[in-house]
């Protein structure tokens, strides 16, 4: 099982049946997966913010839900996280490509990529983050475990070295 | 149109739909209009009503209510167009349109100098739109759109420029979504 059989795999057994994306090269090799699954429902935002919008109706009428998203729009989704979802207390898992790390080629995708897990930080959200296949069932098992628990957003932080990322 | 007047005859027709308010004087005058559980009342996230009851219109198969403004929605238009992508059968889009930024002191917004949000609703896709200036043809649009399987609806409501006209409603996002929320499911129980 790769690692993005291994997300669609964790999403079933947390019973996270609605998904809320905005197109990444990189994460296609999940959301391909899961548009392809009848246990899903896909749903595409034109942007990250509107993405966690959706996704937050959605749990309000009982569905679990997960967003997933590039680094960059993550930028689009921060107030949505702190004016919405934080004081709302919604557990939404955000699975972000994380780029402008290791292997990075665009100067413009490094400014925002690098400041993902200090914004996180910054929210007092928790996150992980994904460089290789090993512990990949027990790590995403915990990270759902801990955000439904939490009753708060949570970032799983894809990088390059573990989906092989976009080469220029 | 005043908006309190048209918020109670929308809680008034709702039923128990759930209805997403946006945030300010919307949520304020929904709460004044009658609270009940299956009141979702934002207090931030300024753009996103419409998109929160695009995700709540596609968890349920029950009808549910956007009740938006002019300068919310046009932060977020990008959702008029996937609500038109996603065609909810289930969903009626509500626009207070009053042309203003009334919170922030009362700056024209853009449907005041030409923007036509019910075209732009019919261009992403969304047939059944209405744009009413008065509570009797509001009545029968929102009557029609809660009475239809054939969703979405989006409905342009033109109201008086107003603020808040009611006292501010209490702000508790969290009591707000769980209270909502154990509408649709088993209510959480100590040590779940």
């Amino acid at each position: 099982m790769n690692w993005a059989e291994q997300i669609v795999k964790t999403l079933k057994d947390w019973d996270t049946s609605m998904i809320v994306y905005v197109p990444d090269i990189s994460i296609h090799q999940v959301t391909s997966l899961i548009d392809a699954d009848p246990f899903f429902r896909l749903v595409s935002a034109t942007r990250e913010e509107e993405a966690i919008g959706i996704a937050v109706g959605a749990y309000a009428t009982g569905k679990n839900t997960a967003v997933f998203m590039q680094s960059s729009g993550f930028g689009n989704s921060i107030n949505a996280l702190a004016s919405l979802c934080i004081p709302a207390r919604t557990p939404v898992p955000i699975f972000i490509n994380l780029r402008g790390g290791l292997g990075e080629f665009n100067i413009a995708q490094v400014p925002m990529g690098r400041a993902v897990i200090p914004i996180l930080d910054q929210l007092g959200l928790p996150h992980y983050t994904l460089e290789d296949d090993d512990n990949m069932e027990r790590s995403l098992d915990g990270a759902m475990k801990l955000c439904y628990a939490n009753r708060q957003p949570l970032g799983i932080c894809l990088t390059t070295a573990l989906h092989g990322g976009k080469v220029a | 149109m005043r908006r309190f007047e048209a918020t109670q005859l929308v809680s008034r027709l709702a039923g128990e739909s759930p209805i997403v308010s946006n945030l300010g004087p919307t949520s304020s005058d929904l709460w004044h209009s009658g609270h009940r559980d299956r009141n979702f009342y934002t207090y931030g996230n300024m753009g996103l009503c419409s998109s929160i009851a695009l995700g709540m219109a596609m968890g349920t198969d029950e009808q549910v209510i956007s009740l938006d403004g002019d300068g919310s929605l046009l932060m977020n238009l990008g959702t008029v167009a996937s609500i038109g992508r996603e065609q909810p059968k289930n969903l009626t889009v509500i626009v207070w349109d009053n042309e203003k930024w009334g919170q922030t002191g009362g700056q024209t917004s853009h449907t005041g100098t030409g923007t036509d949000l019910e075209k732009v609703a019919q261009s992403c896709g969304i047939s059944h739109t209405n744009t009413v200036t008065d509570l009797e043809d509001f009545e029968a649009a929102v009557s029609e759109a809660l009475a239809s399987s054939d969703g979405p609806h989006f409905i342009v409501a033109k109201i008086e420029e107003s603020g808040g006209t009611t006292s501010v409603a209490p702000v508790e996002p969290e009591l707000t979504l769980y209270r909502f929320r154990d509408t649709f499911v088993e209510p959480r129980k100590p040590g779940d």
